[in-house]
């Protein structure tokens, strides 16, 4: 059965690993999405117009990914935001794999908060290629609660949504966690009980099952908002922590800190096994990958992977990496993530999860790829955020990262927008191999030109799904 | 554009000229209170922006000459941005007649690229 495209009605009462007995939106293990959903045949994607001389609103991008489809690798459909400056990034479920008690409840809305307007759109997606908003929640209602730069959204269960924020309402630390009720959308508040030791946020991940979330740090929105200096880093003013908080209780237990080694803690990606307690964050300046696990009750964290920076001709210091992304495929066998400023996507088998293996990458834009074009069209920026398909065969990726960000480092994505690419995965043989013939410009994109930036498929995916 | 005879209530305006890197020019009347982004709205002239409250710099421009005043804290700035003559359009005010540098690469002077 799929429910690739009609989210929602999945049933699993006779499933032996989980007695519940009741319906939800999701799938009851990780294997049963990554075998039972079926191929992706839409694609959800942001479109951003922030820092671009276009006169429109940013947007959320229909792409057909249906092979059979005369429209494949085409931008359908765009909706697009009521205001502008939004800064649409990363984006959310109403109900997702971990909702499996919710009765009645459906995957049929997505959560579109505006990283630097601070405004949330709820987006009906019960058909997936006739999105519409149904709700905004102002700028105004999220700043009574101190908060401001909404950023990963994740449905919980308990009929909730909780959206990370990562500053004040003046845009300065701490910011925290914004929760919104699941049945309106209404805001019910903080998620949190007690911040702790908690100065930065930005990304998290939970395992319901182990009682524990992580979360991780950027820095303060008026720091990373304008730009990336270097000074800043050097006051301290970017964040080389993570955070272990009690599910239950919402409260701060611990941080683990990385100094040097992990600087800029971005993306976390727990393993999709509910049994596990363990996860790797990908530090995007430090450019490592640091694995936290819990052993005997403690939390532990190891850098597993260790990139080095690059001489440039053009550039007068080594140029890090900068791991932007990071996601784990559905069986947790591989690991993948983009390094954005030298242009490759890698591929590591994390059978063994404390020795990853590098398997494959992929060059593509950026300031090292040997490839800069794909089917005609330049590809502007590089590897960035990654989106795998259900059954690991298909790894999609946009190449823009943050507008302001974009304009320092890749200035041409501000005037020709950016790409949607393609690798075909062979899971079985550990390899993969850039699709030449897809590609999405979204530099053509109805209203000019846009960045690209996250990924989602109707039907839950590797980045959006838990389970309890 | 005011009537004659309306001056009296009209709040202080002045005229704002908004300069872009590819020579293009635009002037409008600002009020005393009304920010530059506001004004540029009003008219259905497009300038850049994200946040509205300070924090982001997606509005920012270069003061080229005339008096601009932030109406909260520019907190997206720094001393040396500020020295330079950058400001926030989403809070500046005018206190005189302007000339601006927008436009949506002026914010990417603020924070050159710090490897190259
Ligand atoms: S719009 Fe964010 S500082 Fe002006």
């Amino acid at each position: 059965m799929s429910d690739a495209e009609t989210p929602g009605g999945h049933t699993h009462e006779h499933d032996p690993d989980h007695e519940h007995g009741v319906a939800g939106p999701g799938y009851t293990t990780p294997a049963a999405m990554r075998t039972e959903s079926g191929r992706e045949k839409t694609a959800f994607v942001m479109g951003i117009r922030v820092g671009m001389d276009v006169d429109a609103p940013d947007f959320v991008g229909v792409v057909d990914v249906d092979p059979d489809s005369p429209t494949y690798a085409e931008l359908i459909g765009t909706v697009e935001m009521p205001n502008k400056g939004d800064e649409l990034h990363h984006f959310g479920w109403n109900a997702c794999s971990s909702s499996c008690h919710a009765e009645g409840m459906t995957r049929d809305h997505l959560i579109v908060p505006g990283q630097r307007s601070s405004r949330i759109h709820i987006l009906d997606a019960s058909e997936p290629r006739e999105l519409s908003i149904e709700r905004v929640i102002e700028p105004e209602e999220v700043f009574e609660h101190d908060l401001s730069a909404p950023h990963t959204v994740h449905c919980v269960p308990e009929g909730k949504i909780i959206v990370s924020m990562l500053g004040n309402r003046e845009g300065e630390l701490p910011g925290g966690f914004l929760q919104l009720d699941q049945e309106d959308f209404s805001i019910d508040g903080h998620w949190e009980a007690d911040l702790g030791e908690m100065e930065m946020n930005y990304d998290y991940w939970y395992q319901p099952r182990h009682n524990v979330m992580v979360s991780s740090e950027w820095a303060a929105p008026k720091t990373y908002y304008p730009g990336f200096d270097l000074d800043d880093v050097e006051a301290g003013k970017y964040g080389d922590s993570i955070h272990i908080w009690n599910w239950e209780t919402r409260e701060h237990e611990e941080t683990l800190t990385f100094g040097e080694e992990g600087l800029i803690p971005l993306e976390v990606r727990m393993m999709h096994n509910p049994e596990e307690t363990q996860g790797y964050v990908g530090a995007a300046l430090s450019s490592n990958v640091i694995r936290f696990y819990e052993e005997d009750g403690e939390w532990d964290w190891e850098v597993v992977i260790d990139l080095e920076s690059r001489e440039h001709p053009d550039w007068d210091m080594p140029v890090p990496p900068l791991i932007t992304d990071l996601l784990v495929s559905l069986d947790d066998q591989y690991l993948f993530f983009s390094n954005w400023l030298h242009g490759d996507v890698r591929m590591y088998d994390v059978s063994d999860s404390a020795n990853p293996r590098l398997v494959d990458r992929i060059w593509a834009g950026g300031n090292f790829g040997d490839r800069q074009e794909v089917a005609g069209h330049d590809i502007h920026g590089a590897p960035q955020m990654l989106q795998l398909s259900r059954d690991g065969k298909r790894l999609y990726w946009t190449t823009s990262l943050y507008s302001s960000w974009d304009n320092q480092f890749y200035p041409e994505i501000g005037e020709h927008g950016s790409l949607m690419l393609k690798a075909d995965v062979f899971p079985d043989e550990g390899r993969m191999e850039l699709d030449e013939e897809f590609v999405v410009d979204f530099g053509d994109a109805p209203g000019g030109p846009a960045r690209a930036h996250e990924i989602r498929w109707p039907g839950g995916d590797c980045t959006s799904d838990v389970w309890q | 554009m005011s009537t004659p005879g309306a001056e009296a209530e009209e709040p202080e305006r002045y005229e704002v000229t908004l300069c872009w890197r590819d020579g293009r020019e635009t002037s409008l009347l600002v009020a005393r209170d009304e920010t530059v982004v506001d004004a540029a709205e009003r008219v259905g002239l497009s300038l850049p922006y994200g946040c509205l409250y300070g924090a982001c710099g997606t509005c920012t421009g270069k003061l080229l000459d005339g008096t601009l005043e932030h109406r909260a804290e520019p907190r997206a700035l720094k001393e040396r941005h500020r020295e330079a003559g950058y400001v926030l359009l989403c809070l500046a005010v005018p206190r005189s007649v302007c000339r601006v540098e927008v436009g949506a690469t002026v914010q990417a002077d603020l924070v050159p690229n710090p490897w190259k």
